[in-house]
């Protein structure tokens, strides 16, 4: 990229894109390894949808039916394959992790002096592996999907898919702003790796990753429906999988966005909080 | 000769205690995490309990001393090996085998034990409380002959994911770095944590062979909970000591390709 010293000057998002294209190109030389992650991760996959099979037909040898809480084994299997699209979207892998070692050996001071906002360039970098992770799953994807295509009895209306598309926007603003959140803690906690941990098993386990959330327990059903972890993958499935009713879409997605708006505000507030305490070690 | 480096183990596993107990609260932190975790998997073993009698033919305790057992064999390769392997692939990479094969012991066995994770070991515990509450639930009474086997194949599942990881760290010999190793590991450990019978008998018979993820957990498991008979006992031993064997000639192999870093 060589511009003559004399041009013009670049708009404000300018040096955003430049991030975003310095980064896609970071990770692009890593492809094989990205290949190979992008295969190894659906390992998981396997054996949930053999330990679904198990239990439905176990379910059905004593008579129980062939549908578990409204859903047939298609619409399981439909579910676990959609976490993968959602979570794509949502989860952000050592995000938290970097921004606190920035913030504990001081190489936020490089950030502060720039004129960029940390957030932004947090959400241009999480982007671009986004960007990349995607190009990837453009040819790991569709194998996988194709060989289970039988679980995929429903078909999507233009109005769900148009959700869908919605409710993953709501999922990676939430992903972002929610994982940008718990990375901030480290103004305030020198040791918090393992406490990050924690945080990661839980979102595995609110968002509806590792349960569908309507398996659970009646009585902490409305509860965890409604929390913002939620969005990041239990409710983009079962939109795409026809379970939520048309009429309740308009609500559901308002009330997405209204926690990705509520996170990015508390993100604006806890930064400017944690920058008057932030000491700038090692500098 | 064993004695020596039974020697050599205590010293090595002295010197990461003092340094690990400089950060008690460490301790602490990692069994609050794993307890939680392993209470997350309890859940999904209540809720597909709550839907099916059996999964493959195994009902809820035996799931729940599976469970347990899993986490006892990770947990123990966790603590003396995991580190370790992780380790060898930047002493491969920065040269710094150098500083190992220099000295007056097998190679391997010092890379492999050098650093030992103690607050795995104390994590460990919680699998064997898993266990011993699972057997009470079933009315199990243990007798001495029982609880040797399972030992034994609990040491024999550490055995194998040693091997496994061990090769696929050595591997870096001939390829220089691959972090996915890493993640493959963790993957294809999601296959032992469920009975072998609920997978197809091709994907089943590769688990029980070339990657044998279900003679790790599965065959301590249903020694205690189901009943095993000797002969599958005689090949999870034997799978066993050929991953072991296997890996120490990659190992050897690895080494004549080494050539040291820089300067």
């Amino acid at each position: 990229m060589d511009t003559p010293a004399t041009v013009s000057p670049r708009p404000g998002w300018w040096k955003y894109w430049v991030i975003l294209s310095t980064r896609t190109q970071e990770d692009m030389a890593y492809r094989v390894n990205y290949v190979v992650g992008a295969i190894f991760r659906f390992l998981p996959l396997v054996t949930t949808l053999y330990l679904w099979m198990a239990v439905y037909k176990s379910r059905g040898e004593t008579g129980g039916g062939t549908e578990i809480a409204g859903w047939t084994l298609g619409n399981m299997v439909s579910y676990y394959a959609f976490v993968y699209i959602a979570r794509g979207f949502s989860s952000m892998p050592g995000m938290t992790r970097d921004i606190c070692v920035d913030i504990k050996d001081g190489a936020l001071n490089r950030y502060l002096v720039k004129p960029m906002s940390y957030f932004w360039y947090q959400v241009v970098y999480r982007l671009a592996h986004k960007l990349v992770f995607w190009l990837v799953a453009l040819f790991t994807f569709p194998p996988i999907f194709w060989f289970i295509r039988e679980a995929f009895t429903h078909r999507p209306s233009v109005l769900e898919v148009a959700a869908f598309v919605a409710s993953l926007f709501i999922a990676f603003s939430i992903g972002i702003c929610f994982n940008f959140l718990i990375g901030l803690l480290a103004f305030w906690f020198t040791e918090i790796s393992t406490f990050l941990f924690v945080i990661m098993v839980m979102e595995f386990f609110l968002s509806g990753h590792l349960i569908p959330l309507n398996l659970l327990p009646a009585a902490a059903q409305p509860f965890l429906n409604y929390l913002p972890f939620a969005f990041e993958a239990y409710w983009p499935c079962t939109i795409l999988m026809g379970k939520v009713p048309a009429g309740e879409l308009g609500g559901l997605l308002g009330l997405g966005l209204a926690w990705a708006v509520s996170l990015f505000l508390a993100c604006l507030v806890v930064w400017r909080l944690g920058v008057k305490r932030y000491s700038a070690v090692g500098g | 000769m064993i004695a020596r480096y039974l020697h050599l183990t205590l010293l090595m596993m002295k010197n990461c205690l003092v340094r690990e107990m400089q950060f008690r609260a460490n301790f602490l932190i990692r069994l609050v995490t794993e307890v939680m975790w392993l209470g997350m998997q309890y859940v999904y073993l209540e809720v597909i309990f709550g839907q099916a009698a059996d999964v493959g033919g195994w009902n809820k305790w035996q799931m729940v001393a599976l469970l347990g057992t899993n986490h006892l064999v990770n947990q123990i390769f966790e603590a003396l090996f995991f580190d370790n392997c992780a380790r060898l692939v930047d002493q491969v990479r920065q040269g710094d085998l150098d500083f190992v094969l220099v000295k007056p012991a097998n190679s391997q066995f010092l890379v492999s034990i050098r650093y030992t994770d103690f607050a795995s070991i104390l994590n460990g515990l919680v699998g064997v409380f898993l266990i011993a509450w699972a057997a009470r639930q079933m009315g199990l009474t243990l007798d001495l002959g029982t609880v040797l086997l399972y030992a034994l194949l609990v040491v024999n599942g550490v055995l194998i994911l040693y091997s496994m990881m061990f090769m696929l760290s050595t591997l870096t010999f001939w390829i220089g770095r691959s972090s996915n190793l890493f993640e493959l590991y963790y993957q294809l450990g999601q296959f032992a944590r469920n009975p072998a019978e609920i997978y197809r008998w091709g994907l089943r018979v590769f688990l029980l062979t070339l990657v044998p993820m279900l003679v790790v957990s599965n065959y301590p498991a249903q020694a205690v909970a189901r009943g095993l008979d000797l002969g599958h006992a005689a090949y999870g031993l034997s799978i066993g000591l050929a991953f072991f064997l296997a890996a120490s000639l990659v190992w050897e192999r690895g080494l004549r390709r080494y050539r040291s870093a820089s300067s």
